[in-house]
């Protein structure tokens, strides 16, 4: 193979591999996505407790995606702490206030 | 090579070369590339909406276009060890192999399915727990399969077994966390349902249910539990939590186990072109998008080009198939430059009409409000 065309091939192959990087996602599932929430919980008091509490069953993102009230946000606990989350009674005032005052009510609709 | 290292670009090369042979194998993998196609709105377990551009695309939604609602972490089944259990209120209890469910009849079917908080993200306020979807959750694809019927009555369901329960394989990582649970009226079970190994011609993907799954025609996709392992067949509806208070109409303070549940998909429609915001030349264009029902099917979809003051029947196109959804398209003359607003409504057999603006539940489900565009024509 001569020098220009070792230099060819080399172009191609790189250029494949970066246009298969973004269209291979993983199990079967080719389409490139989008991500439209942090999938990451916002600084604050209390996020040590919403990452122990919450992320052993769903990823950052089903939280940071919602917009709720206080009483809102105290259902969606109360149905955590029922389904077993490791939320211990004294920490449970300081999620409810981290979850309201960094993910609460909204103007902004839903992202496309 | 030089002002590189021709071992390290080679070593990197080697690292993304899985990915990059994606490219060479063909077609499919050529058509991956490009702009975002699926909106992630839950890593996992994976929540994935299709985005209006690869919906509109064609009838039959691709498989690794259709979106993905999962409850629970995907499970690994392992399909040469599957069985399928017909069990419960049954004169002949019934255990299968996958190889022997794929020597039943089989059909196939084209069948849309939306899940029950399509829209939920459009909501306002968006107070409401779960997923916030916009308007993608929502595909149709040709399932193919063994009809349930067909295994009922080879079980040979008893006088007292009035409702199915489909018991599936995926857990939560916490052991409090109920599994997922659906269960079906007897008479729907022996109607229309389906236990589909396929989709679209290609065995059923993981993502969606591998190796069976089932579907439910014309009922929320919540209905059409994935991972079937086990179909009970029981005196009464499931108690499950996914039954009994998930999946209600109550409204927001109220009792969900005194509200009626959610099962057949209301009538709705989508304008996948023009695309919300479109800036179009000053010319007649075509508006297009699909319209779905439950039983009673689309009898019709009107467009506005004027805010809902005056409206036009649009005209079908393609397949009409009982619980697939109805492509519709119309075409608009814009006389002068302006900034118009674009509405589709549809209509059931039932000559039931999406609202304006969905009653509210406390869950979000089932928001069939008309879809409404603001298109931009220039001179």
């Amino acid at each position: 193979m001569s020098a220009v065309s070792r230099r060819v091939a080399m172009i191609a192959l790189a250029a494949a591999v970066v246009l298969g990087l973004i269209g291979a996602t993983g199990d079967g599932q080719r389409a490139t996505r989008v991500r439209p929430y942090p999938n990451r919980l916002p600084d604050g008091d209390g996020r040590a407790i919403a990452e122990r509490s919450c992320l052993m069953c769903h990823s950052a993102t089903l939280v940071t995606q919602q917009a709720k009230d206080s009483t809102a946000w105290a259902r969606t606990v109360a149905q955590m702490v029922k389904w077993g989350t490791p939320l211990p009674a004294a920490e449970q005032d300081t999620l409810l206030r981290y979850l309201a005052s960094h993910l609460g009510p909204r103007a902004a609709r839903v992202k496309r | 090579m030089r002002g590189i290292d021709r071992r390290a670009f080679l070593r990197m090369l080697a690292g993304a070369a899985p990915a990059g042979l994606g490219l060479l194998l063909g077609p499919r993998a050529l058509r991956a590339a490009g702009p975002a196609e699926m909106i992630e709105r839950n890593e996992w377990p994976e929540h994935w909406e299709t985005t209006l551009d690869a919906l509109g695309r064609s009838w039959l939604t691709r498989n690794d276009r259709f979106f993905v609602r999962s409850h629970l972490p995907v499970p690994d089944v392992d399909p040469a060890s599957y069985r399928l259990e017909i069990t419960g209120l049954v004169g002949a209890p019934l255990s299968l192999t996958l190889d022997e469910l794929k020597e039943l009849p089989r059909i196939e079917m084209p069948c849309t399915f939306e899940c029950a908080g399509n829209g939920r993200g459009l909501l306002s306020p968006p107070n409401t727990a779960g997923t916030q979807w916009a308007r993608g959750a929502v595909g149709n694809a040709r399932w193919g399969g063994a009809p349930l019927a067909t295994l009922l009555r080879r079980a040979g369901v008893l006088p007292e077994g009035r409702h199915v329960w489909f018991e599936a394989a995926d857990r939560a990582p916490h052991p409090d966390v109920p599994a997922f649970l659906r269960s079906i009226p007897i008479e729907k079970a022996m109607q229309d349902a389906l236990l589909a190994y396929d989709m679209n011609g290609e065995a059923l993907p993981k993502l969606h249910g591998a190796p069976l799954r089932a579907i439910v025609p014309g009922w929320y996709g919540m209905a059409s539990t994935k991972w079937v392992t086990r179909v009970r067949v029981e005196n009464q509806p499931s108690d499950n939590h996914f039954m009994a208070r998930g999946y209600r109409y109550n409204r927001p303070g109220e009792d969900p186990t005194l509200a009626a549940p959610i099962e057949e998909m209301r009538i709705k429609s989508v304008v996948t072109w023009p695309r919300d915001g479109a800036k179009l030349p000053l010319a007649k264009f075509r508006a297009q998008g699909f319209a779905w029902a439950g039983s009673p099917g689309v009898k019709r979809v009107d467009v506005s080009s004027d805010g809902g003051t005056s409206w036009r029947p649009a005209g079908f196109m393609g397949e009409t198939v009982p619980h697939a959804w109805r492509s519709w398209t119309t075409e608009i003359d814009v006389k002068s430059p302006r900034r118009l607003t674009l509405m589709a409504r549809a209509t059931d057999g039932n000559g039931r009409q999406q609202p304006v603006e969905a009653s509210v539940n406390a869950g979000g489900y089932a928001n069939n409000s008309i879809h409404r565009i603001t298109i931009h024509v220039r001179g």
